[in-house]
């Protein structure tokens, strides 16, 4: 293999890594897109090494932001439950119906999220509604604004709803869970931006090790492709949680739905066939 | 004790560490390293889920440790599923 392609897959890890990192989402649709429509890989092969390059960014970041206490546990494991639950479902059902019409419906979403995102909601109005059940409470330094940020989560029940859907979703269209887990929290659990994408950034790790195996044991990780891939990830992820702690919420919103716009592209143009993993 | 944050921190620090530095010494030594580092890589959420639940375990906290639990489950079922 020559050295620009290892150059360039180092330099692109380090960008996917720390804009994953930053946003939360894992970096793994970037590397995807890097690997079949840069590289012209194969798509399977394209989909174990991002796959890789997820775990690789989930875990720098998850190693520095669950320190810092950005992430809030608790959640990401109550979330978890549904989204691994989701994966497998939807994995199955992959395997028994076409998936252009769901690559739609979620561009679509993406869309509206996408919206959303760049409109700006104003953050920290969390209401005092009352919460049943499980409580979780969390709380973290805006390195930013150097203010304590409170929170306590709310709607968990639709939460758990919506990323048991995500997880299906992420199953079914192969796209990492990140991209709908974070407009999740943020918009209709009310977790703040931050908390959200540190939350985000630590869960998809388990998922992208969930489907990982699966392709590991088919043979179509490419071990010498996997190395500047994951090791520019791990570079970025770390610069993305540098970044992530000064850079302001609403900020990281905007940015957040420039992607997931850019992602519902992604996503009609695998419906209608110029792309596909 | 040390809190589970700071734990979970370690533990995936060490999970990419050790695996990064065992695919940079594959790709000079042997490919079979390389493997070692990406199975290593693979690992690390399992093993992270795994301490959360001992964790909570050990903290007596029934509900999170069969979340953790649930998880570790789920985990195993979907890697031993075909594509």
């Amino acid at each position: 293999m020559d050295l620009p392609v290892i150059i360039a897959t180092f330099a692109f890890g380090m960008f996917a890594g720390s804009i994953g990192t930053m946003l939360g989402l894992g970096g793994g649709v970037l590397m995807i897109i890097f690997f079949i429509i840069g590289l012209n890989l194969p798509a399977q092969q394209a989909v174990a090494l991002s796959l890789l390059a997820v775990i690789a960014s989930s875990s720098m970041g998850g190693s520095v932001y669950i320190r810092d206490k950005m992430t809030n546990l608790k959640l990401a494991m109550i979330l978890e439950t549904c989204t691994v639950t989701g994966a497998v479902i939807g994995a199955l059902l992959a395997m028994m119906m076409p998936v252009s019409a769901i690559q739609l419906l979620l561009g679509a979403v993406l869309i509206y999220a996408a919206a959303t995102m760049i409109k700006g909601v104003r953050e920290a109005e969390t209401p005092a509604l009352p919460v049943k059940g499980l409580t979780v409470k969390g709380e973290y330094t805006d390195e930013c604004t150097k203010m304590r940020v409170c929170y306590t989560v709310i709607r968990m029940k639709l939460g758990l709803f919506l990323s048991l859907i995500a997880g299906v979703v992420s199953g079914l269209v192969g796209i990492g869970g990140g991209v709908i887990m974070v407009p999740i929290m943020n918009l209709a659990m009310k977790i703040p931006m931050k908390a959200a994408a540190a939350t985000s950034n630590f869960m998809v790790g388990v998922t992208a090790a969930a489907s990982a195996f699966v392709y590991f044991k088919q043979g179509y990780v490419d071990l010498y492709m996997a190395v500047p891939s994951v090791l520019g990830i791990m570079v970025g992820a770390y610069a993305g949680t540098l970044m992530m702690g000064k850079m302001r919420s609403n900020m990281l919103r905007r940015m957040l739905g420039f992607i997931l716009a850019f992602f519902a592209l992604v996503l009609f143009m695998k419906a209608a066939g110029v792309l596909s993993w | 004790m040390v809190d589970v944050e700071t734990t979970i921190s370690w533990i995936l620090r060490a999970g990419v560490l050790v695996s990064a530095a065992l695919m940079a010494i594959g790709l000079f030594i042997n490919p079979s390293i390389i493997w070692m580092g990406v199975l290593v890589l693979a690992l690390t959420p399992f093993i992270r889920v795994l301490m959360a639940g001992l964790y909570f375990l050990g903290q007596k906290d029934a509900p999170y440790f069969v979340i953790a639990l649930y998880v570790i489950l789920v985990l195993v079922i979907s890697s031993l599923m075909k594509m």
